[in-house]
């Protein structure tokens, strides 16, 4: 979890990644910002984001970013 | 004597507007009375009988495309699903090693039937609505070349709503092969979907999940949701002939004329067109929402008070919700999540920063956004300016961005600041008029020009009320217009400020609840522009 909030403040500083659950829909991460996002996922996490998956309830909160990645983890 | 004559194939076609006399007086509450008769089991079947009456009284034998329509995506659907049920028992057999490459052959399979549908789909659409657009410019282009080919030009009849329901198809096949939702094996459930009436004609463009069950499950009608759903009709009534049909012929006059007039003059025109669009649109889709809430259900929301966005990009998010949602989800997330853009994003990111890295597979996929948008309204290069103008104008506000943000720091412009906030309102709202000046001129050059005299002779000195009598637009109008217009500001407001005034109005003792009613339908039919010296106007978005 620490590793992806240090990502998520690297793409995007000056947000409470900890306790903040409405990434998307309190606009605090841009479309931009989740390009950059799942691009660096990807790498980090040896994942596939597939677009189905860029949906607010996936990226609303740090917690559940990190669920999508370990549910991609054993999809895979 | 024809069949179609002898079943009224369409010639039903005043029902394109929800607000004509034979949708509001004759069509709507026949419906009504027989779905409350009925019993529970028969009515989602009444309601896909008449949705499919609906159609056919407008579209007569083309009906046919949207038959076709459903028949074509039930059947792809289950294949799909069909190869996801293999791939499940044949993975479940394997080892854990090959479990990977089996999958990948299976979703190679389903990926070539997504694709097959999709091209199926949207081929035919391309072919109805473009084909003359380009045998035209090839024409074009051959003249210039000086080769003597002339292609024919073909014309076909297309129906009414196609652009609509083709992508609401193409939505329900997508989701089929993502997993989002299971393919439908009942396909009156699917039809009904795809055909419910008040939708059929201007959208809003539903996904599979958000209202076919709903749908399917419909039950008796409740006193609280027909009157919300009257109404929210009645609301979207006064929008629409009241302001939007009132604001018709002056707006007409102006653009039809081309730039004989002074600048001053032109924009004017370009701001009541872009509130005749706006109240015409939204307006309709008030009564798409308000006659589904009859049957209790609950349509997504295509507007949100777009005129209060301090951003291009955000009025965007807040006009024609639904297919700003498709573009998205179907276009720009799939395009930024391609591999090789992928890579572009973590290369560029690594080179330029986290701003500019993204914003370059950001500005590939905004551009096939913009570009389909543009095209989905019209096969005409005005169109296609017009994708391209708020594309543009959406890239340089991202691109400004981090510019902005310091510039405001050094300054200490605090951006929640109401007077920032209200000359960020204003800009939105000029360059949207701007681009809905270039959408509703007659051609892309009629549209320079048009702008080019905005620009250069922006003046009032002829604008008087004589000009205005001639231009179908006396005082009378522009005061109604004007007072109905504030009405709806204020709504509005309050419903920016999170005040839904339906709600609470129904809080309220039924003789205030039943008396305001009365004025609203009292004031429609006083001051709604129907009768001598008007013409019906059709649904603007229909033709789209």
């Amino acid at each position: 979890m620490e590793r992806l909030i240090e990502i998520l403040e690297d793409i995007q500083p000056d947000v409470d990644y900890k306790n903040c659950t409405d990434l998307i829909d309190g606009h605090h991460l841009s479309s931009l910002s989740i390009i950059s996002l799942i691009a660096e996922l990807e790498d980090e996490y040896d994942i596939t984001v597939p677009a189905v998956e860029i949906i607010p309830d996936n990226f609303n909160s740090a917690e559940r970013i990190m669920k999508m990645i370990e549910r991609l983890q054993e999809e895979d | 004597m024809q069949l179609s004559s002898l079943l009224l194939a369409g010639q039903g076609k005043s029902l394109t507007s929800l607000f004509s006399l034979l949708y509001l007086i004759l069509f709507l509450p026949f419906c009504l009375v027989v779905y409350s008769i009925l019993p529970k089991k028969l009515k989602k079947y009444f309601l896909l009988l008449s949705s499919f009456g609906f159609f056919w009284l407008i579209s007569g034998e083309l009906v046919i495309y949207l038959v076709l329509s459903i028949f074509s995506i039930h059947y792809f659907g289950i294949w799909i699903d069909r190869i996801g049920t293999q791939m499940k028992s044949a993975i479940a057999e394997l080892p854990k090693e090959e479990r990977k490459a089996a999958k990948q052959g299976y979703i190679k399979k389903q990926r070539l039937v997504v694709t097959l549908a999709v091209v199926i789909h949207i081929g035919l659409l391309l072919v109805l609505k473009y084909s003359p657009f380009f045998t035209t410019n090839v024409n074009m282009l051959f003249e210039k070349l000086g080769i003597s080919v002339k292609l024919a030009i073909p014309t076909y009849l297309m129906p009414i709503g196609i652009s609509f329901f083709t992508l609401q198809a193409v939505s329900y096949i997508v989701d089929v092969y993502r997993g989002v939702i299971k393919a439908d094996d009942n396909i009156f459930r699917l039809a009904l979907f795809m055909s419910f009436f008040p939708q059929i004609i201007e959208g809003p463009i539903c996904r599979y999940s958000q209202t076919a069950e709903q749908l399917w499950n419909v039950g008796p009608i409740k006193y609280e949701n027909l009157t919300l759903g009257i109404q929210r009709i009645l609301y979207g009534m006064m929008k629409k002939i009241i302001i939007a049909d009132r604001l018709n012929l002056f707006v007409q006059n102006i653009f039809d004329k081309n730039a004989e007039y002074e600048g001053g003059l032109i924009a004017i025109g370009a701001v009541c067109y872009t509130i005749q669009l706006y109240m015409d649109f939204s307006g309709a889709m008030d009564a798409v929402v308000g006659t589904a809430q009859i049957f209790g259900v609950k349509m997504p929301e295509n507007f949100e008070r777009p005129f209060f966005s301090r951003t291009i990009s955000e009025f965007w998010k807040r006009w024609h919700i639904s297919l700003g949602a498709f573009f998205k989800d179907y276009i720009f997330y799939p395009v930024t999540s391609a591999k090789k853009m992928k890579k572009l994003t973590s290369n560029a990111r690594k080179k330029i920063g986290n701003h500019y890295g993204p914003l370059i597979a950001g500005s590939i996929a905004l551009f096939c956004v913009w570009f389909c948008n543009g095209l989905w309204h019209g096969s005409a290069w005005s169109f296609i300016f017009f994708g391209m103008y708020h594309f543009v104008l959406i890239l340089i506000g991202n691109m400004l961005e981090p510019i902005v943000q310091t510039v405001n720091k050094k300054l200490h412009i605090d951006p929640q600041w109401f007077v920032y906030r209200l000359m960020q309102i204003l800009r939105t709202t000029v360059l949207v008029i701007i681009g809905e000046l270039f959408f509703r001129a007659r051609g892309l050059k009629a549209g320079m020009s048009l702008f080019g005299k905005m620009v250069s002779d922006f003046s009032f000195t002829t604008v008087n009320t004589d000009l205005l009598k001639e231009l179908n637009a006396d005082i009378y109008d522009l005061a109604i217009v004007g007072i109905t217009l504030v009405i709806v500001f204020v709504i509005s407001l309050l419903n920016e400020k999170g005040i839904c005034v339906r709600e609470a109005l129904s809080k309220k003792n039924i003789a205030l609840r039943w008396g305001l009613l009365y004025l609203l339908v009292l004031y429609i039919i006083v001051f709604g522009a129907y009768g001598l010296g008007y013409q019906a106007v059709d649904p603007m978005y229909a033709k789209f």
